[in-house]
């Protein structure tokens, strides 16, 4: 597996990024994490099991201490579980080395962060092609797809502009944008309205109830009730322990009409 | 207040390990290139200072010019000429010869070992040093009498007699044609540094010997030179300009037309090629050390973007631009003069290690030393002048801001 | 992906000009420096042989060693040994004569100037470019009748006579003790560049003539040496080994008694000392490369710190260690070939500004220039290599999570 993915990228890719071989698209099994600070072991997720499925949109709450950014890392492949099963497309990436997680973020996951995580000095297009940079596209068919994806999340005349000439919720739309860049089946976000106003907060909850309902599985980290109950299914943390799981039913997304953004709109097309 | 900069100064040093010590890494390497070079010119001038002084620093030679075109038989030397010289000059000439030299196979029984012979006169011992430990050195009877006996070093008595005291031993060799019976009569030791065997040749194999110089000018009474020892070091160019136009006088010739050449004379050629090879490339060296110094600058720039917010804070508690720009200047010259003093020790080090594994004594000079230090301060602050300035000059309210 | 890589490293390095500048530098100076150097000796070297092919590759000077300790009247060249070389090596020898030369003052009404004579023989043209602009060279029947015939430069014709047409004049000189008068046959004109006339010295007050050769043999009829001019350059080696040979059986000595300088080992000596010289004071100015490599190392880390967010975020989207380790590899060593190219312009450009100066052709060869182009890249990818392993290493987490 190793020497697959230390070659080229044009190579063919392993087993376990090429079939999609379970409905559940995230399992964990009895999951633990323990932090090692020396003097004293934490335990951060203490045998968590749960599942969510291909499809789902769902929101993981808790307060700061309840192992929910723990759970993050762990889901968003950035950190290994300490003992137990992380089932990821019906692969277990548990034991797997930095390189192949890396593969697996890029295939798999789309990330969105509180802080937007956009490269500065880089423009909204390059920001959007990265992931297809690391997935080996050609220039042609990456630069294509970014300007579908700026446009499908309202910024298609704002493709050259640099982070730094965007607006938060601009700034949040163009990394949902470069989450999306290579199809992954997990959009994982992370506080994603943390660092927005009222308005922008919606508009990118909006945003993510209409990937949802295109088939996209949606999995937002907050702790605000209001963001939670655009999802329909709510997980509760607290202690590194599942608290309560239970479905949700969300809120109307609002018509376009009141969109802030209404000089571009949002056009939330079809791929 | 100096104290205060210099201890911020080392604290942020100490702060970004790697990066100061990289930053130090290329003036170590600038300081210490410069240092190796200049002391091993300076060791190689004293390895040569050595060696002039022990072959004698008041030997002369005087030759009539290779210059000259129409040389005639009254060119040469004749004995009794020098000892008109003698007369003359007695007091200031301490030993005068023929430089007569000649090599010839020695044959001791079975055994035939190449022989180089110096014809000397029997106060060569007042001159250069030998350490004679058996039998006697040649004397006057046998350089007067022109007695066929020879003084020689324990290697080449070795080589060819199979033992070191070979007083009384005869061997058998052909000098100017004549086939004659030699006795030793003495045996010397001779010392010297591995350098001094670089450079001289070292004798393992074949044989030296000293006769007395009456033998060497038998066939033909003619002396194509004289060698002689002046007396004093400090008089010597001067007696040896006297000698020169004694001589064209009695040949009837012009002094330029005769070639004198001393050991201080040649010991100052090697001198002053040496000393300005090792400036020469010295400088070339010293290119690295102005790398380094772009270095420190660039890293300089760096810290000043990093700790505007300090600035900032800094100057919003009162600090005046100068105070802002002496705290940065201290800490470029603290680490440029540390690099300096690490790389003397590198260059210092490397040097005499090497000195020592060739059994040499290495020179390192204190003002060279000095002169390291100072400049590589010199060019932490030169370096140091544009980040600093940069770094005072900033607007406390946009450097407060500043993320 | 390389393109990309390369893309991101220019904006990167465009990002921070200064210190991306400052970075450069001192890979500029580096390579900048050697190619001086290098090329400085290449240049020399270069000039050097000009100036051997000038006075001709082939020339060749043979005489008995220096080393022989027992001289004989025979080991001295007569006419005869030169006609009988000639007999029996003919057509292989394209000149020959008795290298014979004497200076002495030459005087013409009231102008008094010394003058070199050069004793040569009539066909001299065809081994040594004259350029004759008035009347004729010397002649068989001058050489055989040793006729008092001389041929001069415009130079000393102006200097003796006061006017470059000077046939037919005559002046009075003393050769050998005779007094005689003496009369121009033929002016040439010397070209010479002017490192050539600092080399041999540009004659501006003296005065030079080329001679009959058989008039400087005239008193004694012996001489020191023989030079000769080989028609075949790839045949001269084996030539001389057989003239040498045959002059020793004819003088009952053995051959390697006899020295044969030839100008083509002079010049292979020449070129190897420059060579070598360059080679070493090329490599002292490679320090300052060392050093500049170290400072590419040191603001790479300070640049791997400043982003690591940035590596972050890469790291969250998919990128592999690799993929991060490419990207800084490809950023110093694009920073470092740049540099080495603006070294390679600057280096090779002082070089043949300087040339152009003392009017020579400087010489800078492609394979250096690629060398040291290439040389700069891989200091860069050596002293990227840390930096960027620091930055593929780190940990996503930590790494989006730094300020």
């Amino acid at each position: 597996m190793k020497s697959i993915l230390g070659g080229l990228g044009r190579k063919k890719l392993p087993d376990y990024i090429t079939d999609n071989i379970s409905e559940d698209l995230i399992r964990l099994e009895d999951l633990v994490k323990v932090y090692d600070t020396g003097a004293l072991k934490v335990l951060g997720l203490k045998r968590i099991n749960l599942t969510i499925h291909r499809g789902e949109f769902v929101a993981i709450m808790g307060q700061s201490g309840s192992g929910k950014s723990t759970l993050m890392n762990i889901l968003g492949c950035l950190d290994r579980p300490s003992m137990g099963h992380y089932y990821l497309d019906g692969v277990d990436v548990a034991a797997m080395d930095s390189d192949e997680l890396s593969l697996i973020r890029n295939r798999k996951i789309g990330f969105v962060f509180q802080s937007f995580n956009l490269i500065s000095r880089t423009s909204a297009l390059k920001n959007v092609e990265l992931p297809m940079t690391y997935a080996r596209k050609n220039k042609k068919l990456r630069e294509e797809r970014a300007r579908q994806l700026l446009a499908r999340v309202g910024l298609g005349k704002r493709a050259e502009h640099m982070p730094n000439e965007l607006s938060g919720g601009q700034r949040q739309r163009v990394a949902i944008a470069r989450a999306l860049a290579n199809e992954p089946p997990l959009l994982l976000a992370d506080e994603p309205t943390g660092n927005l106003d009222t308005a922008a907060s919606v508009e990118i909850m909006e945003l993510f109830s209409q990937l949802h309902k295109e088939g996209t599985t949606v999995v937002v980290v907050t702790h605000e009730e209001e963001i939670a109950a655009f999802t329909e299914r709510i997980i509760r943390f607290r202690d590194g322990e599942v608290l309560s799981d239970s479905p949700n039913v969300p809120r109307e997304p609002r018509g376009r009409d009141s969109a802030p953004d209404a000089e571009e709109g949002i056009e939330l097309r079809d791929t | 207040m100096l104290i205060e900069n210099m201890l911020m100064a080392f604290s942020s040093i100490r702060a970004n390990k790697m990066r100061s010590f990289l930053t130090m890494l290329g003036i170590i390497i600038g300081i210490g290139s410069v240092i190796s070079i200049v002391s091993v010119g300076d060791t190689m001038k004293g390895l040569f200072e050595e060696l002039y002084r022990n072959i004698g620093i008041t030997q002369a030679y005087i030759a009539i010019g290779y210059w000259v075109d129409d040389w005639r038989e009254s060119d040469y030397f004749s004995l009794e000429e020098m000892e008109r010289i003698k007369e003359i000059f007695g007091d200031e000439i301490t030993y005068i010869d023929t430089d007569a030299q000649t090599s010839a196979d020695a044959y001791c029984a079975r055994t035939t070992v190449q022989f180089n012979y110096t014809g000397i006169d029997y106060n060569y011992q007042e001159v250069q040093p030998i350490n004679l430990i058996y039998g006697r050195f040649l004397n006057e009877g046998d350089v007067l009498g022109r007695r066929k006996n020879v003084v020689m070093d324990t290697v080449s008595a070795m080589n060819l007699f199979g033992v070191e005291n070979a007083v009384g031993k005869t061997f058998r060799t052909t000098i100017y044609g004549t086939t004659d019976d030699y006795t030793v009569v003495g045996i010397y030791r001779k010392e010297m540094n591995p350098f001094q065997a670089m450079m001289m040749g070292a004798n393992t194999e074949g044989g030296e010997a000293f006769l007395p110089y009456t033998i060497l000018s038998w066939p033909n009474d003619f002396i194509y030179d004289l060698r002689f020892f002046c007396r004093d070091e400090e008089t010597m160019d001067e007696l040896c300009a006297n000698i020169k136009s004694y001589v064209a006088r009695s040949k009837d010739r012009q002094p330029e037309d005769f070639q004198m050449v001393t050991a201080k004379e040649q010991m100052g050629q090697w001198n002053s090629m040496l000393g300005g090879l090792s400036m020469a490339v010295g400088g070339i060296a010293a290119i690295s050390l102005l790398v380094g110094g772009i270095g420190i600058m660039n890293i300089m720039l760096v810290s000043v973007t990093e700790r505007t917010r300090e600035i900032g804070i800094r100057k919003s508690l009162g600090a005046k631009t100068r105070d802002i720009m002496v705290q940065f200047l201290t800490e470029s010259a603290i680490l440029s003069a540390c690099g300096g003093i690490l790389g003397i020790l590198l260059g210092g080090g490397l040097v005499t290690a090497g000195g020592m594994l060739m059994g040499v004594q290495t020179v390192i000079r204190p003002e060279v030393v000095v002169l390291a230090v100072g400049f590589s301060a010199v060019v932490g602050v030169f370096f140091g002048l544009y980040p600093a300035s940069k770094a005072a000059k900033k607007d406390p309210i946009e450097a407060l801001r500043y993320e | 992906m390389l393109w990309e890589n390369m893309l991101m490293a220019f904006s990167a390095i465009r990002v921070n000009k200064m210190r991306s500048f400052l970075t450069m530098l001192g890979i500029i100076i580096g390579i900048g420096s050697v190619i001086s150097i290098v090329s400085i000796g290449d240049t020399m070297k270069s000039v050097f042989e000009g100036l051997y092919r000038e006075i001709g590759v082939t020339q060749a000077y043979l005489m008995i060693g220096y080393w022989v300790d027992d001289r004989r009247q025979s080991d001295f060249f007569t006419l005869d040994d030169m006609a009988r070389i000639k007999e029996l090596f003919g057509d292989e020898i394209a000149y020959m004569d008795s290298n014979a030369y004497a200076s002495a003052d030459a005087l013409y009404g009231r102008n008094k100037v010394k003058f070199s004579f050069d004793g040569i023989d009539y066909n001299y043209p065809d081994v040594q470019k004259i350029n004759l602009v008035h009347g004729r060279f010397l002649n068989e029947g001058d050489i055989l009748g040793r006729r008092k015939n001389v041929v001069m430069d415009t130079v000393s014709a102006q200097n003796l006579f006061g006017e470059e047409n000077a046939v037919g004049k005559t002046f009075r000189t003393t050769l050998y003790g005779n007094v005689d008068e003496y009369t121009v046959v033929g002016i040439y004109r010397k070209e010479i560049s002017p490192f050539q006339a600092m080399m041999m010295g540009a004659n501006e007050e003296g005065g030079e003539a080329y001679v009959p050769y058989t008039l400087l043999t005239w008193p004694n009829d012996y001489f020191y040496a023989v030079r000769l001019f080989a028609a075949d350059e790839a045949q001269m080696d084996e030539l001389y080994q057989n003239i040498k040979i045959f002059v020793a059986k004819s003088k009952g000595r053995k051959p390697e008694d006899f020295r044969m300088n030839t100008v083509q080992d002079e010049m292979g000596s020449v070129n190897g000392m420059l060579g070598g010289m360059a080679m070493a004071v090329g490599g002292i100015a490679a320090i300052s490369l060392l050093v500049g490599g170290i400072g590419i190392m040191n603001i790479m880390l300070v640049s791997v710190t400043e982003r690591t967010r940035e590596i972050g975020i890469r790291k969250s989207l998919g990128a592999r260690t690799k993929d991060i380790m490419i990207q800084f590899l490809t950023e110093s060593a694009i920073i470092s070939a740049c540099g080495g190219m603006i070294g390679t312009l600057l280096g090779g450009g002082l070089v043949m500004i300087g040339g152009s100066m003392m009017g020579i052709t400087a010489v800078i060869r492609p394979g250096v220039v690629a060398l040291a182009v290439g040389f700069s890249a891989v200091v860069g990818l050596f002293f990227g290599i840390y930096p960027a392993s620091k930055a593929a290493k780190k940990d996503p987490i930590e790494a989006l999570r730094y300020e």
